[in-house]
Formats: C-alpha cells, sequence, structure tokens
C-alpha cells in the first residue's frame, strides 16, 4: 500500500510540474471562454444598431415602424435599436426601380449612410395573400434582423388588413398578441424541474469534459507506461513492488492529475458563473435558478467512472506495446469506439428512455457517459443507475487486472507488438 | 550462513529453456559470482530472484529469520539501467528508498553520506538528466544500496564503465564486503570476477556447470596452465606437442597443458624463438577454467 502510494505521489508530483499541465489548466477555459463569447459577441453584434430601409409599396406602413419592437422591448433593450428609414414607394412608377439607390447603399462599404438590410414591400402587400416581401442584407447569417423586420412588418400588414375590415387599431392590437412559452420539465413524480434548456447545455459541455481529460491523460498514462518500458526503470521497480502496486499507483497518480485539471477547470468556470451571475442577478435574473445541483453530483460520479475506465484502455495499450508509435495504431480505432455514445448524442438525448439508451447506459465502457446524459435529460429509474455504477466499477477492476497480467508479462518482452492471441496467452499465462 | 538458495529453478521463453533447473547457494558476507558468457541464463535466474519473473518451477528459498518482504531485502542493480531523468537527485533517491519501505530523516541522512561517498554532494539539486553518463550510474548504485539491503544484486555493474569508473565500483564492493555485506554479482568479464568474487557459479546454456569457492574450483584444475609473457610473435605456441590449448594475446600466453606433460620441453622450444620475461606454472584463470570447462566452440560465440 505504502508503495503504491510512493508510486502514486511520484507520479502525481511529476505530472502537476509539467508545463503541458500549467498551460492546460489555464489555456482551455480561455480557449473554450472565447469559443463560446466570440459567437455570443458577434450575435450581440448583430442585435447591435442597425440601420435598415423598408420600401414600401403600399405606402400605408409608415406607423408601423414608428415604435419600438416586440423583441428589442422582451431582451430588455439591450439588444439595440434599429433604425428604420421608411420610404413610401407608393407614389413611384415600381417599387423595384424605388429600392435600387437603396440596394446601393447596401453594398457600397464607403457610404457613410450605409445600410445593413433593406425590405422591400410590393404593392400588393396588403391584398393579395399571396404577395412576397424581399428581404436583402450582405450576411447570410443576420436572421435576427430579419426575423425582427419581417415580424414588424407582418404585424403592420395584419393590423391593416383587419382595419380595412373595420376593426379599430386597439382591438387589432388586442387580437394580435401573442402568447409567452414558458418550457417546462417534469420530474417521473411530476415535480417541475428547474429550466430544462439550461441545464441541456451545461450538461454537454459537462459531457465534452469527460473526454478531453480522459484522452489527454490516457495518452500520457500510454506513453509513461511505455517510456517506462524503454528506459528499463521498470526492473528496479518491480523488484520492490508487484506489478498490481505500481500500475494501481500508476493509473492511479495519473488519474488525480486529470481530476485536479479538471477541478481547477471546474474552479474557473464556477467563478466566471458567480461573476456572470453577479451581473445577471444585478439585472434582475438569477442563474442558480436554472441549474440543478444534482446535475453536478452526477457528473462527478460517471466522470470520474468514465475517466478511470478509459485511462485503463490506455494503460492497457501502453502495457501491450513497446512504442508510441504502435500503441496510437492500436488506440485510434478504440478510441473511435469510446466516443460511441458522443456520437450518437443526439439520438440519447431525444430517446432517453430507449432500449438503446438504457443498454448502453448499463454496458461497461459506454455506461457512464450515456448515464450522465441520460440524467441530463430524462429521471432514469435510480436501479439503472446503480447497476451502471456497479458495471462500470466491475469494468474498472477487471481492466485493472488485465492491465497488470498483460504489462507483468510485457514490461520485459522486446522486439514487436504482440498479436492479439499472444495477447491472449499472457492474459492466461501470467 | 545462507542468505538465499536457490534450488531447481527453471524459466522455459517458447521453445528455449533459459535456465534449465539452476542451483545454487548465496552465503552471507560474501561475494559470489554468477559467471557465464551473455546468453547463458545469468539475468534471467536473477530476474527470478528478484520477483520480476516466476520460476516455472523450483524453489527460490530466502530462509526464515528476516521477516521483511523478501524485496525489500534485495538491492538490485538491472544490467540495463534507468532512472526518471526528469526528478533531481535527490528526489529520485528518497523515491527508490519508499519504494522499499525506507522513509524519514534517516534515509535523507544516509543519502547525503552516500552522495559524498560518490563525490556527488554538489549535484543533489541536479535533474538527473544533467549528470554524465557515468554519475548517472553512480546515483542508480546509490539507489541500489540506501535501504541498506541484505543482499545486493549487481547485474553487469561494470559494463559500460571507463577503467577509472571501474576500479571505483570494484574497491566499493570490497569495501561492502568488508563491511559485512553480501554480495550477488553477475558478469561475463571473468577477470573482473576473479578479482573480487569469494565463490562462484559458473553458467552456461541454462546449466550450472561449475560452482564453490574460487580457491577450490582453481584447486580441482591444478597447477597445469603455464602463463608467459615474451617478445617476439608467439603463435606458434599453440601448435607445439602436449598443448591442448592457447590463448594468445600479443605478449603474453595461457597454454594449457596436456595431463602429464613436462613444462620444460615447452620452455626448450619457446626459448630459441622468443625472448622471455615470464614464465610460470600455475592454476589457470576463471577463463580458461570455463574455456576448459564448456569446450573451445564457444570461443567463437564468446567472441
Amino acid at each position: 500500500m505504502n508503495k503504491m502510494l510512493a508510486v502514486l505521489k511520484r507520479e502525481y508530483l511529476a505530472g502537476v510540474r509539467k508545463k503541458i499541465f500549467i498551460v492546460m489548466t489555464l489555456l482551455f477555459p480561455l480557449f473554450l471562454g472565447g469559443a463560446f463569447s466570440i459567437p455570443i459577441f458577434m450575435m450581440g453584434r448583430g442585435l447591435g444598431a442597425k440601420n435598415v430601409a423598408v420600401i414600401d409599396g403600399s405606402g400605408q406602413l409608415r406607423t408601423t415602424y414608428a415604435t419600438p419592437d416586440e423583441i428589442s422591448k422582451a431582451a430588455g433593450g439591450a439588444a439595440g435599436s434599429m433604425h428604420v428609414e421608411y420610404v413610401d414607394a407608393k407614389s413611384g412608377p415600381d417599387v423595384d426601380a424605388a429600392s435600387k439607390p437603396y440596394l446601393d447603399r447596401l453594398i457600397d462599404d464607403r457610404n457613410r449612410q450605409k445600410l445593413d438590410a433593406v425590405l422591400v414591400v410590393p404593392a400588393s402587400a396588403l391584398d393579395s395573400s399571396d404577395a412576397e416581401l424581399k428581404f436583402y442584407s450582405r450576411s447570410a447569417a443576420d436572421i435576427i434582423t430579419q426575423e425582427r423586420l419581417v415580424s414588424m412588418t407582418n404585424r403592420g400588414i395584419h393590423a391593416h388588413r383587419l382595419a380595412l375590415r373595420g376593426i379599430d387599431e386597439k382591438e387589432a392590437t388586442k387580437l394580435l398578441a401573442s402568447a409567452n412559452v414558458k418550457s417546462v420539465q417534469l420530474s417521473k413524480t411530476g415535480e417541475e424541474k428547474k429550466g430544462g434548456g439550461g441545464n441541456l447545455i451545461a450538461g454537454l459541455l459537462l459531457t465534452g469534459l469527460f473526454m478531453f481529460p480522459s484522452f489527454i491523460y490516457g495518452l500520457e498514462i500510454m506513453r509513461g507506461i511505455i517510456q517506462e518500458k524503454n528506459d528499463r526503470v521498470v526492473e528496479v521497480l518491480v523488484s520492490s513492488m508487484t506489478p498490481r502496486q505500481l500500475l494501481t499507483g500508476k493509473i492511479l497518480g495519473t488519474a488525480l492529475i486529470g481530476l485536479t485539471q479538471v477541478a481547477a477547470w471546474l474552479l474557473i468556470a464556477s467563478i466566471a458563473a458567480a461573476y456572470g451571475g453577479a451581473m445577471l442577478a444585478a439585472g434582475g435574473l438569477n442563474l442558480l435558478q436554472f441549474l440543478r445541483p444534482s446535475m453536478f453530483a452526477y457528473f462527478v460520479v460517471f466522470f470520474i467512472l468514465a475517466y478511470l475506465t478509459y485511462v485503463c484502455i490506455y494503460a492497457i495499450a501502453g502495457a501491450a506495446c513497446n512504442s508510441d508509435k504502435e500503441a496510437q495504431q492500436l488506440i485510434a480505432p478504440i478510441t473511435m469506439i469510446m466516443m460511441l455514445p458522443w456520437f450518437l448524442v443526439g439520438v440519447l438525448i431525444t430517446n432517453p428512455d430507449s432500449s438503446l439508451a438504457v443498454g448502453f447506459s448499463m454496458a461497461p465502457v459506454f455506461g457512464p457517459m450515456t448515464m450522465f446524459l441520460r440524467t441530463l435529460v430524462a429521471d432514469p429509474p435510480l436501479w439503472h443507475i446503480a447497476v451502471s455504477v456497479a458495471v462500470s466499477l466491475a469494468t474498472i477492476a477487471l481492466f485493472f487486472r488485465v492491465t497488470a497480467k498483460i504489462f507483468q508479462v510485457g514490461i520485459l518482452s522486446y522486439g514487436k507488438r504482440p498479436t492479439i492471441p499472444e495477447l491472449w496467452r499472457w492474459l492466461k499465462v501470467a | 550462513m545462507e542468505i538465499l538458495s536457490v534450488r531447481d529453478v527453471v524459466k522455459v521463453f517458447g521453445d528455449v529453456r533459459a535456465v534449465d533447473g539452476v542451483s545454487f547457494t548465496v552465503r552471507s558476507g560474501t561475494i559470489t559470482g554468477l559467471l557465464g558468457r551473455n546468453g547463458a541464463g545469468k539475468t534471467t535466474t536473477i530476474r527470478m530472484i528478484t520477483g520480476i519473473f516466476f520460476p516455472d518451477s523450483g524453489v527460490i528459498d530466502w530462509g526464515r529469520d528476516d521477516q521483511r518482504n523478501f524485496r525489500d531485502r534485495i538491492g538490485y542493480l538491472p544490467e540495463e539501467r534507468g532512472l526518471y531523468k526528469q526528478m533531481n537527485v535527490v528526489e529520485l533517491l528518497l523515491f527508490l528508498a519508499e519504494i522499499k519501505g525506507r522513509r524519514g530523516a534517516d534515509v535523507r541522512r544516509s543519502i547525503d553520506r552516500w552522495l559524498e561517498r560518490f563525490e556527488l554532494g554538489e549535484k543533489r539539486g541536479a535533474k538527473v538528466e544533467e549528470l554524465s553518463k557515468g554519475n548517472q550510474q553512480k546515483v542508480q548504485l546509490i539507489g541500489t544500496l540506501l535501504h541498506d539491503p541484505e543482499l545486493i544484486i549487481l547485474d553487469e555493474p561494470q559494463s559500460g564503465l571507463d577503467p577509472v569508473n571501474m576500479v571505483l565500483v570494484r574497491n566499493l564492493l570490497r569495501d561492502l564486503k568488508n563491511e559485512g555485506r553480501t554480495i550477488l554479482l553477475s558478469t561475463h568479464m571473468m577477470g573482473e570476477a576473479e578479482k573480487m568474487a569469494d565463490d562462484i557459479v559458473l553458467i552456461h546454456r541454462g546449466k550450472v556447470v561449475l560452482d564453490g569457492t574460487l580457491e577450490q574450483v582453481r584447486a580441482s584444475f591444478g597447477k597445469n596452465t603455464l602463463h608467459i609473457d615474451f617478445e617476439g610473435d608467439g603463435a606458434f605456441l599453440g601448435e607445439l606437442p602436449t598443448v591442448k590449448h592457447a590463448t594468445i594475446v600479443s605478449n603474453s600466453a595461457e597454454i594449457a597443458l596436456d595431463e602429464g606433460a613436462d613444462p620444460q620441453r615447452i620452455l626448450e622450444a619457446a626459448v630459441g624463438r622468443l625472448r622471455i620475461r615470464r614464465f610460470e606454472l600455475a592454476s589457470p584463470s576463471l577463463e580458461e577454467i570455463f574455456i576448459g570447462k564448456v569446450g573451445a566452440d564457444t570461443l567463437q560465440e564468446v567472441a
């Protein structure tokens, strides 16, 4: 036990002192933060002040654009304003001709009165049901501006059509008011769960976390074992302890490095979230009402199970091979299989109680990640969770034994990588 | 008193019987030389003693007077050296002691003493990879001795050393023996073994072909070997009648004679053609004994 701890301590200290560890610990949240905040920033810019022109062939919609629309009201005004340049084209010869100078302003980057979008409303818009609005913009992704402008315009058109049938404007506004949607997720016992959407996004992020540390530290332990065989340090080690003690110390030491890293990431994330949460709270929003604490508990349990399973698989590859190159060839297809639940994430979260999802969640290797996904989107029975945890623990124990045996025989074998039948023989002999 | 007795140990790899019924004992306070050419089965035997391999059959008997785990009772210097290159010297040595179940202040004191003894005091904070190869070997040797092992097992401790360090190791082994330690020394260098070993175990193709104290072994071969130092071309010495076998190296020759041969005849033949500086009738060297025992056919293999 003490020997195992000595190895564990050495592995851990050697690991956390490496530059890669420090760089990864600090850089990854930065990278992830960037990956999320840049699109949000871009979207924010998309929601920022926009100059648009409406070329109205019907000449009836001027008042529609005079009041701020509901979308910007819903966003608390933070979404920024839209400046609408209204052009009455009824008196003109033809809407398309009237829109020409505005389309030029849309294209011309040097024009000081540059437009972000142009909406062309045909003369027939109020009468005909198959009239077509035309939305011109430079960016295909500017869906938000399009959505806002078109819905404003349609509300205007609807109001006018109603007015033509003798319903006054106040009445029309009431008739056209749309109901808000609040999405509620129910648990098995019928209780309301806290906001589903926020949990799902946070949960998927956490699921992504299942893989990165596992793969990084899996490779690390694989290389560590191979390097030890090549450096022949191992001969001194296994003459001082059993291969089982050595491997347990090595795997747990490396596992702890990864857990330290994830803990650091979660710490950074929660500081960021607390900061962001405080900002939102100042704006009257409580972030915590969206997140379930149970999600984090499940995360810790299933992450550790997944992590140990994956790391053991890498350890087996390391024990069986004599060079990094060989081991990588061996591990590449295995990694793809290990990631199967991730590839199936769409299917699994939309059908969390299907037999596929239930089967996967209780299978070895796939179990932890699938089960975590299921707890995110559904409410699996406790015995499913218990079976999943038990299967994972058994798998890890088995993998430890297999690794130790292959390691013991493989340590001092030279030359080429063993074939599968040879590995099988090793398992039986050792 | 015997510290270790190996009885009828067998290890088979595939079709090769790497170790085929080896038995010997190691007496407390002595240096036992485990001899044989490369591939004879020495390292495999040692790996079974150190618990790296399980023997297919046979017994490794550690006696019963010491309750410690046998792994903690040995200090092992493998033939292929290896250290954690990123660690600094003291950390590494602490680790090596810890995996032998030793930690605390006395281990630190012991590290300081050994580093001084090997003139590595200033290097204590250096990373292993910053040390010269010779110094790395010294560090590993310290790691082997740090936990006061009952049995020190050294596999080819002098391979890859320069002459100065070879002498250093030789002196160290002598000192260790004088301190009452027990050493199992595996080597293919017969000359070195002859200078240090009390007991020898000669292994060839997985079997013990000869064992006993060095004195016994040499005495049993009698004084029928000529050691001649000379000037001139001594190649003809091997062709003389009654010469069973001759090893001629530039200006000296070791000549094994047939039973009952008269050394005087050889001297007479040599005097006419060579300038003789030394002519001695003595026991054969270990090298000669080895060759005599396993046959001249192995000469090529040795070379």
